[in-house]
């Protein structure tokens, strides 16, 4: 008899343990931002079934300040209302009704009471409001960040067929002997940029961007190649991409790089271009600064909600786009030399949301630029050089 | 007869001739080893004297010098001080200078200079440029990246202009002799650069 007591006792125990160390739902703090990546609210979250369950009170944090609750504890039925609506949930229950029944919708989760508290599946957040308000409300798992953007601002107004901007994407190095840098396992600079570059072109050319590449293949393709290739094509925009490298392991995230002979480094004196421009006093590449510059931007605000470090835009003198005769960004997606970015850069769904972002930018680039080589931010002379 | 012949035959007489065959070969060896190390002695030359007739190659007092390093936990470059006996004559200590940067990786630091890479030339001209001609490892010994590029040049620089800011106002880069486009394809190298 003693035995069975002990061993109930024992077995009693082991369960204890395990829900005091898991525990029915575990806690983790998801962050909301928002379109230009700011912070709009910490929160602390619980996990149930690997889904996210968050407080209401959040919602008021984060999108509604005015809104009001009530919750019939017995029924198990919540009621929110926010922004001229009305939305009736139940406990353990996927439908929901909005305005007394007018509508209703079906959640992939349905909230629930987590340690006496009612809470609401991320799926309200991304599924729920856009369907009722004017936002675009994404979730990155990885990251745990929750974005939520106006609507507005995601629609792009439709760009005229004959302003329609020629957009040049330039894969990195190439051929056997320029492989560019390479990851321990195995992972080719040359290798990813080309397959991103390809992945690209089809996501842009399918919502109606018109978009070249440099190199199509793993050639060797030289610099003048990839200059004449752009200029004859009347590129409106140029986007060179890479991967980065680092003497320091702790290096890590996506980099944008801006050609200006006066940044980070700078030239004792302007640089004398492959054709001569400077005599024929023709815009040079760095007098595109101010364009490239709102690119880079757009890029940075688009592709922040997708990796944790902030990412940097940096001025330097660049030979690889310095004799490309429109606005040109350098990406660098992130470094070879360090395992994070290396693991980030191994998955084919986060590549795919990289190339979307991209996609995302240069749709707001042509939307919002006309199609012509005047820049309109062209620098004086004397604000260039201060030597 | 017979007695010499059982004592030849024992195995304690072989021992003992063992025994003393290998003590001669000691011997010989030691004692050859010591005449070689005494001819050794003999034969080097005594140390030649600084010239103290000629300033360049005199060593003065030794000073300390920044060199910018990477530390292996960060992603900064910082300075290293360390001390050098430096020449007098200006250009001799830019070659020592960056010749130091190039050689010296202390504990817990990485050089962002590829291994390998030589100092063929410095020059510096009357417009306080000056001219560093390296070996073909700074471009071919590169890791690629953008970061690991800008790494390496700017630790040249800092260097340089931390150690003769009075001297030197722009640094170009040579490899081999000849002005290059850029290191590994990214940051442009074919002018004189500065801060």
């Amino acid at each position: 008899m003693w035995v069975r007591l002990h061993n109930s006792l024992v077995l009693f125990l082991y369960i204890l343990i395990f829900f005091i160390t898991h525990g029915l739902a575990q806690a983790t703090t998801v962050r909301f931002v928002d379109g230009h990546g700011k912070t709009l609210a910490d929160v602390d979250v619980k996990l149930h079934e690997d889904i996210v369950y968050i407080p209401i009170d959040s919602l008021k944090s984060v999108f509604d300040s005015n809104l009001t609750q009530e919750y019939h504890r017995p029924r198990g039925k919540l009621t929110i209302r926010m922004k001229d609506s009305e939305i009736g949930l139940r406990m353990r229950n996927s439908s929901v009704t909005i305005n007394s029944g007018k509508e209703s919708i079906t959640l992939s989760h349905p909230p629930r009471v987590i340690q006496g508290q009612p809470m609401l599946p991320i799926s309200f957040y991304t599924e729920l409001l856009p369907k009722l308000f004017d936002v675009e409300v994404k979730y990155n798992a990885h990251l745990q960040r929750v974005r939520i953007m106006s609507k507005t601002a995601w629609e792009l107004p439709v760009v005229d067929s004959e302003q329609e901007l020629s957009i040049i994407i330039d894969p990195g190095h190439g051929g056997e002997e320029d492989v560019g840098c390479q990851s321990q396992n195995g992972l080719i600079e040359k290798d990813l940029v080309l397959a991103i570059s390809k992945e690209i072109q089809k996501i842009g050319n399918q919502n109606g961007l018109s978009i070249l590449l440099t190199r199509s293949e793993d050639v060797p393709t030289k610099r003048l190649q990839r200059v004449n290739f752009s200029n004859q094509n009347r590129g409106q925009l140029f986007l060179s991409i890479h991967c980065n490298a680092s003497y320091s392991a702790t290096h890590k995230g996506i980099r944008i790089y801006l050609n200006n002979p006066y940044g980070l480094l700078r030239f004792r004196q302007r640089p004398i271009t492959l054709i001569g421009r400077e005599s024929l006093n023709i815009l040079k590449q760095d007098d595109f600064l101010k364009l490239s510059k709102d690119f880079a931007f757009i890029l940075e605000k688009e592709m922040n909600f997708l990796v944790e470090d902030p990412i940097e835009i940096l001025e330097m003198p660049l030979i690889s786009i310095s004799d490309i005769y429109m606005p040109a960004v350098q990406i660098e997606l992130g470094y070879l030399s360090n395992i994070d970015d290396v693991t980030r850069l191994s998955q084919p769904e986060h590549l795919t949301e990289l190339s979307m972002a991209i996609v995302r930018s240069m749709q707001i680039y042509t939307a919002t630029h006309k199609k012509s080589t005047e820049s309109n931010g062209i620098p004086s002379e004397e604000s260039i050089d201060s030597d | 007869m017979g007695i010499f012949k059982k004592i030849i035959h024992s195995r304690l007489f072989i021992t003992w001739c063992i025994t003393l065959v290998v003590i001669v070969i000691g011997l010989s060896l030691t004692l050859l080893l010591i005449s070689h190390s005494k001819r050794t002695i003999v034969q080097d030359a005594p140390p030649k004297l600084p010239d103290t007739a000629n300033p360049t190659e005199s060593l003065p007092i030794p000073q300390q010098i920044n060199l910018f390093l990477l530390e292996t936990t960060g992603t900064e470059l910082i300075p290293k001080r360390v001390e050098l006996r430096l020449f007098l004559e200006t250009t001799e200590r830019l070659n020592q200078v960056v010749t130091a940067l190039i050689k010296e990786t202390p504990p817990n630091f990485r050089n962002p200079i590829p291994r390998g890479t030589v100092l063929n030339h410095v020059y510096i001209d009357n417009q306080k440029v000056a001219y560093l001609d390296f070996s073909h490892h700074l471009a071919s010994g590169q890791i690629g990246g953008t970061t690991a590029e800008f790494l390496t040049v700017t630790a040249i620089l800092k260097t340089v202009f931390d150690a003769f800011s009075d001297d030197v106002l722009h640094v170009q880069l040579l490899i081999e002799g000849k002005e290059q486009e850029t290191l590994s394809g990214h940051i442009n190298i074919s002018q004189p650069l500065r801060f």
